[in-house]
């Protein structure tokens, strides 16, 4: 496989030699593809945030080996740190990483730990914010006086800004409104398409990764127990109530409507093919009279 | 890293330090740690050694996590420890090398200085704070202290401030991690550079400390109110604290062995 990061037979343990020691990986090995966006998906506690830094060097296998590009990323620990440019990782309710004075300056800090220039920097900077749906007026501003969801953009547009091969997102949209999670999704989206770079969300919303992902990896006790398009996964209904997770809301409903005896075509799994499934089913229906 | 300060956290269990009541546990650090500090030769720096491990074993607490939290003060003891060997002079001559010259009375009071910060350390947190959950302990606190309420000292409220210090500790501890882990991912350096590089490092993990520690101070007092938290002013307690026979047996057993030391003290002096 084409994979651009992989966990090669992975053990994580936490606190090792204390008594609250504690396995939270057991041999794990998986591999993400290149220039995709996967989600990563599994019930609480299944290892998600863990794999996230272990694949960027914050966590350091207890055995295994992180394979970035085929090369071991530990294969020289001094080295750590060029790793971390290279695999960016927004975490989980990032609002809270902010510090700058400015939200420009506070986009501008990783790119400035990279050493590049000032203009490449402003670029980034502009870029990112693009993508993460920030203003330009916003950029004087200091993040503090932010709402919520604009902080998450602003944190958001801080990876995004050092422009990794990849990108790794624990739980972008968690905690936000529809709209909210929309815009943040779609920016990552529309990043993606531009950079045609690597991308891993973490996240639990079928629904949002049946829209965004193009492959979704389903975890359970530390295991890939699904791997494949949206399509592929969801059409395992049976195993995916087994690991704790359920098929968008969406496909649901569809399936009540095939129930009540209305044609639309099963396989739906956005509310947007669902608009247009029903909107054909109701025009077939008037024409067929 | 940040998570391997054991200091100041509560163990949960059933030990007989942990059923000990909290008053009494907070006068017997006081007579305790007036034993380590009266004891002044030999065979009672062994015994205050003795008795720290004596209480490490009655508190049930995994010996490695106590001692662990004496890493944290290695240094600190090193240092005095060297300074007392290399200044102090005394009778004894023990080894000369050129301008230095180390006596042997250096070397004892090295030794007992060690003693002495380790009794302390363990006996104090085997006693308090591993064996009496912070509730507890503050609870203690302000009835030991409540005779201070007559000259309007607000006790209550200080014992409310340091039950909610003491809360956050961890909370503060897991927070940091998480930012120093946010932070390490966008490239922040904290291992290399020279000191200010080092300390401006430091920055973007201070600011969002701050920040959410106020936030959190902030929904605390709203929460706080919203419970009707008027201050100590005709508040009852849930659990009321009763002195048992294990506790004035424990009490006894320190008065005993605070005699014993001094009483070794004169023996030998």
């Amino acid at each position: 496989m084409n994979n651009k990061i992989s966990l090669e037979h992975v053990t994580y343990r936490y606190s090792v030699g204390t008594p609250f020691e504690k396995t939270a990986l057991d041999d794990v090995t998986l591999g993400f593809e290149q220039g995709i966006i996967t989600g990563l998906m599994g019930h609480t506690g299944s290892g998600k945030s863990t794999i996230a830094q272990l694949l960027n060097g914050l966590l350091r296998p207890t055995e295994g080996r992180v394979l970035l590009d085929g090369e071991d990323i530990w294969a020289e620990p001094k080295k750590i740190g060029a790793v971390r440019f290279r695999v960016g990782l927004v975490f989980q309710y990032p609002e809270y990483q902010l510090f700058e004075e400015s939200v420009e300056r506070d986009i501008a800090y990783g790119p400035g730990n990279m050493g590049l220039s000032q203009e490449e920097i402003t670029e980034r900077v502009h870029n990112a914010a693009r993508f993460a749906g920030i203003s330009p007026d916003l950029f004087d501003k200091s993040p503090f006086e932010l709402s919520g969801g604009q902080k998450r953009r602003v944190a958001i547009a801080g990876v995004m800004a050092m422009e990794p091969e990849i990108l790794v997102l624990d739980e972008p949209a968690a905690g936000l409104d529809p709209a909210g999670r929309r815009e943040i999704l779609g920016g990552i989206r529309a990043y993606q398409k531009e950079k045609k770079n690597t991308i891993i969300i973490i996240s639990h919303s079928m629904e949002d990764m049946a829209i965004y992902a193009d492959k979704l990896m389903v975890l359970d006790h530390g295991h890939v127990s699904r791997y494949g398009t949206p399509h592929e996964v969801f059409s395992h209904a049976e195993e995916l109530k087994q690991v704790g997770l359920s098929r968008p809301q969406i496909t649901k409903f569809i399936m009540e409507l095939q129930r009540a005896g209305i044609p639309v075509e099963g396989g739906i799994y956005s509310v947007d093919e669902a608009y247009r499934e029903v909107l054909r089913a109701f025009e077939k229906k008037r024409m067929g009279g | 890293m940040l998570k391997d300060i054991t200091l100041g956290q509560y163990f949960p269990g059933n030990s007989v330090l942990h059923r000990l009541d909290p008053r009494m546990k907070i006068f017997l650090i006081v007579i305790y740690i007036i034993t380590i500090f009266s004891a002044s030769t030999p065979i009672s720096f062994a015994l205050v050694l003795l008795s720290a491990f004596v209480l490490l074993l009655l508190s049930r607490i995994p010996p490695k996590l106590v001692l662990g939290s004496l890493k944290a003060v290695f240094f600190i003891m090193a240092f005095t420890a060297i300074i007392n060997i290399f200044w102090t002079t005394g009778d004894r001559l023990l080894l000369e090398a050129g301008p230095i010259k180390i006596y042997w009375e250096g070397v004892e009071y090295a030794i007992f200085m060690i003693v002495r910060v380790v009794a302390l350390i363990v006996g104090s947190s085997v006693l308090l704070t591993y064996t009496t959950s912070p509730i507890a302990l503050t609870d203690g606190l302000e009835r030991v202290l409540s005779p201070l309420k007559a000259l309007h000292i607000p006790v209550h409220e200080f014992s409310m401030m340091m039950t909610i210090a003491l809360r956050f500790i961890p909370t503060l501890i897991e927070e940091t991690d998480k930012i120093i882990s946010a932070q390490k991912a966008r490239g922040t350096d904290f291992s290399s550079g020279s000191i200010t590089q080092r300390a401006r490092a430091l920055i973007p993990v201070m600011v969002p400390l701050f920040v959410s520690a106020f936030h959190r101070a902030d929904e605390l007092a709203v929460a706080m109110e919203c419970r009707c938290y008027r201050g100590g002013e005709g508040r009852t307690r849930m659990t009321r604290l009763h002195l048992r026979s294990t506790d004035f047996f424990a009490l006894a057993a320190h008065l005993l062995f605070l005699g014993v030391i001094i009483a070794l003290n004169i023996l030998f002096s």
